[in-house]
């Protein structure tokens, strides 16, 4: 049984010492640009505070990986270039690509630098997996949000020693990442070329009669009452008119939540475990990374699952496992 | 209703808190703002030496002011986050108009999600907070000062120098005290609180019934044909 | 108007049919392109859901032969999101036939097609040269590229040599693809039980807002743009970036109608403002929008510079 290691958000250095001191086995950051998918207001790691950051992890035996996982603006590949150049002479230990060109361009620059694909490269099938192993030595494959327990069981088998890295908490894309363009369609802001989906400065918390209405670049992406639990207006966690109907049409405001199938995804020969969420602070960091050391080291001693309750941090209050049953399709 | 600055019209949160602080705001009332002011003067010059990247990471939102109002006090602040003169200001009333956004919610809130205590997505989705205005300098905000690690009873003792220690452990107190009372006077806040809101229930099915009726006509409108 | 180079004679690719026809009626639609469409290529096959696959798989070969027959290009598209094993089955079956160009919409498709000629489809993340470059080597003779790219960088990804360009221009636009059905979502049907309810709306269902304003579209697993695409005024601005191919999405409209404006726009000789009131008339349910080209939403309608 493959010992999975625990990938943990940071958007701040204090949610990277957050995540180390609670039990991260690695960090995940980005760069305050637009070279990776969290390019949030705010947020996220000047070079220095990289380098701060990794000799904090590495002092205690955690590994910082870097994302430039948004895909090069055509004409002006320097800055992601510098991105992947900066991260390698940094000591990173690993950065996570998604674009074809730059993981090219990584891949003949820094030979010794690790590569993982990101999940922005929505690679969900074994032979999918094969092109950017064999073709650029990449070690790890984050499994695009759409698979089955026994779907990625079956890629495991096929791709190792190729590993693979699924997403087990956190907010959910609930289509195919890093090939949707709902967002740059109402705002013109592009997950893939801008690093942000449903950027804040397209959203308007609006009053109406009988609560708030949300709304992303003029739309309304959902409405609550009064004593109902609100939610960010990302695109696919919106109620829609569709079929004469209101209904959350894409999903419900919810976050991925796999604590209680942690075994089953060990026993898919699953890696790692990523969380989601290098937009949360840092106590959204404390409180997960806890739950899930303690978890994966529970199941790992044979010892049952602790019960621990995560609602208070979840959108909207709502759980789901997503993808991972079949049923959700 | 109790009511801090003005608010009227003003989408509140989830539970209007009848809480110790709002005892403690109305304790507050008669004092005017301006006598206020050197304490938030001081809080700043505290906060921008321990932690100067919160500006740093708040440079490109330098000219966007935010008024963050805690609803159990009878005044809220103007943060004007420039990085070489950043000011906040305390005031009795603020016009949403006067400034970018707005964040309000209960100050035990406020302060813990300051203190990277609570997470703000938590908050927000709990409606424990409500944003209004610039959603993106809020964001920007709750990033910084949540990258920062702020500790805001240690950042105003830290320059009391010798009277550190007592000073800390009084405002912890008053902290204590304001989260054991809370269970008690939720009863009381239930009681003032329940008919209003029935009020509010009926006048709010007239407005859905108006709604309703506006949004059918504007569809007929666009499916009219008009291309 | 602008004047081109008549060495690069304007190319019309008419995509592949994402909706869910009836198989007979889905032939008879390729019947009538291969006869009357003044189109170069047409895109054949399933690219949003392999439950569709089965019903069309024994009218292809004919289809194919129509075409061919009638001096088109044939091109067989991929499936965009392959996960299962035997989705992955049926691409490596496109990926060995003969005699066919195949469109690569996922990247194992593409890693299949590597040393022989083949399309990189526009479910593609190509975004930049670097990308483009690393697929034109693998055997990519031409790139039909994503639909959020703005202007200049089409101009940039068309200057890259050696690999035919081709930009969307008519229809509603691909925007997403997921392993959940939301035609079946909407029917409250999980989608092993779908009841292949996406039939039932041949242009896509249409998707409002809360205040009923019309924003998106679902085609079973796919989300696509409300509005239909129509780049017309900008046909002269892209053919001066070096783009000469051109690709409409199959629609329930007269589609040899709407292939034949398109291409008289492209070579000037008819202007964009009479082209856009035509096209309105055969697509009265239509709403049109350029936004993406002018680095704009994707919703926005942008009016020509006056």
């Amino acid at each position: 049984m493959i010992r999975p290691e625990l990938i943990c958000p940071a958007g701040t250095p204090a949610a990277l010492k957050s995540a180390v001191d609670s039990g991260a086995d690695c960090v995940y950051v980005g760069f305050r640009d637009e070279t990776n998918a969290r390019n949030f207001p705010g947020l996220n790691f000047s070079r220095k505070e990289l380098e701060e950051g990794i000799a904090y992890a590495h002092a205690r035996g955690a590994k910082v990986l870097v994302a430039i996982n948004t895909f090069p603006r055509a004409g002006h590949p320097q800055l992601w270039q510098a991105a992947v150049d900066d991260s390698a002479r940094l000591g990173a230990d690993a950065v996570i690509l998604a674009d074809i060109g730059l993981i090219d361009y990584a891949a003949r620059t820094h030979p010794e630098l690790r590569l993982h694909l990101s999940v922005q490269a929505a690679a969900s099938n074994p032979q999918a997996i094969a092109f950017y192993a064999e073709r650029f030595g990449v070690k790890r494959v984050v499994l695009p949000r759409v698979l089955t327990v026994p779907e990625i069981a079956a890629i495991n088998r096929a791709v190792a020693p190729v590993e693979t890295e699924v997403f087990v908490f956190g907010g959910l894309c609930v289509m195919a990442e890093g090939r949707c363009a709902l967002s740059s369609y109402a705002t013109g802001q592009s997950p893939n070329m801008n690093g942000v989906c449903s950027p804040a400065s397209h959203v308007r918390y609006v009053e109406s009669g009988r609560g708030i209405t949300s709304q992303l670049a003029g739309f309304t992406i959902n409405q609550f009452g009064l004593n109902e639990p609100a939610g960010y207006p990302t695109l696919c966690k919106g109620r829609f008119n569709a079929a004469g109907k209101t209904s959350y049409l894409f999903e419900e405001p919810t976050s991925l939540n796999t604590l209680a199938m942690l075994p089953d995804l060990i026993n898919a020969g699953v890696a790692a475990f990523k969380i989601e969420g290098r937009q949360r602070g840092r106590a959204y960091v404390a409180a997960v990374v806890q739950a899930f050391r303690q978890s994966v080291d529970a199941v790992m001693a044979g010892r049952p699952l602790p019960d621990i309750n995560l609602d208070s941090i979840t959108e909207g209050g709502r759980q789901t496992t997503g993808a991972y049953e079949k049923a959700w399709r | 209703m109790m009511e801090g600055p003005n608010r009227a019209g003003q989408s509140k949160p989830m539970i209007p808190p009848f809480s110790p602080v709002l005892l403690l705001g109305l304790a507050l009332r008669p004092v005017r703002p301006a006598l206020l002011q050197p304490v938030f003067d001081h809080l700043l010059k505290v906060v921008r030496s321990r932690h100067p990247d919160i500006l740093e990471r708040l440079e490109v939102y330098g000219e966007r002011s935010v008024c963050i109002d805690p609803i159990d006090l009878p005044f809220a602040l103007i943060l004007e986050p420039d990085p070489t003169n950043p000011r906040l200001t305390v005031r009795r009333f603020v016009d949403s108009d006067e400034v970018h956004a707005t964040i309000r919610g209960p100050l035990e809130t406020l302060i813990a999600l300051a203190e990277g205590r609570m997470d703000g997505d938590a908050l927000f989705f709990s409606r424990q907070l409500v944003v209004e205005g610039d959603t993106e300098v809020v964001v920007a905000l709750r990033n910084a000062i949540d990258g920062a690690g702020i500790d805001l009873v240690a950042d105003l003792t830290a320059a009391l120098g010798p009277l550190a220690q007592p000073a800390r452990r009084a405002a912890g107190a008053v902290m204590d005290l304001v989260s054991s009372l809370r269970g008690s006077v939720e009863t009381v806040r239930q009681s003032f609180i329940a008919p209003a809101l029935q009020g509010a229930a009926s006048r709010d099915a007239r407005l859905a019934e108006l709604e309703a009726e506006v949004k059918a006509l504007r569809k007929a409108t666009r499916r009219g044909g008009v291309a | 108007m602008t004047k081109h180079d008549p060495l690069s004679p304007v190319r019309l690719t008419l995509g592949p049919v994402l909706f869910n026809w009836r198989p007979e009626k889905l032939r008879d639609f390729y019947f009538r392109m291969a006869d009357e469409a003044d189109v170069d290529s047409v895109c054949v096959g399933e690219v949003v859901c392999s439950k569709r696959t089965p019903f069309f798989a024994p009218f292809v070969a004919e289809v194919v032969d129509r075409l061919h027959a009638a001096g088109k290009e044939v091109v067989l598209s991929s499936l965009a999101l392959i996960m299962t094993e035997r989705e992955a089955a049926q691409a490596r079956e496109l990926a060995q036939m003969d005699g066919v160009l195949v469109e690569a919409n996922d990247v194992s498709v593409a890693s299949m097609m590597a040393g022989r000629p083949f399309v990189a489809g526009p479910l593609l993340n190509i975004y930049n040269e670097g990308t483009l470059a690393y697929l034109r080597d693998l055997g990519a003779v031409r790139a039909c590229l994503p639909a959020e790219l703005p202007g200049p960088v089409i101009g940039t990804l068309a200057k890259t040599g050696g690999v035919e360009i081709e930009v969307q221009c008519f229809g509603r636009l691909p925007l997403a693809i997921s392993a959940r059905c939301y035609h079946a979502r909407s029917r409250n049907l999980a989608k092993d039980g779908c009841q292949y309810v996406c039939a039932e709306d041949p242009d896509g269902m249409d998707v409002d807002t809360l205040d009923d304003e019309a924003f998106l579209a679902v085609n079973g697993t796919q989300t696509m743009s409300y509005h239909y695409l129509g780049l017309l005024a900008e046909l002269g601005a892209l053919r001066g970036l070096g783009v000469n191919r051109f690709r409409l999405w199959p629609h329930n409209v007269d589609m040899v109608a709407v292939a034949g404006l398109l291409r008289s726009v492209a070579d000037g000789l008819v202007e964009p403002e009479d082209a856009a009131l035509r096209l309105s008339e055969l697509c009265p349910k239509a709403e049109f929008a350029n936004g993406y080209f002018h680095g704009r939403e994707g919703h926005r309608l942008i009016e020509a510079d006056a």
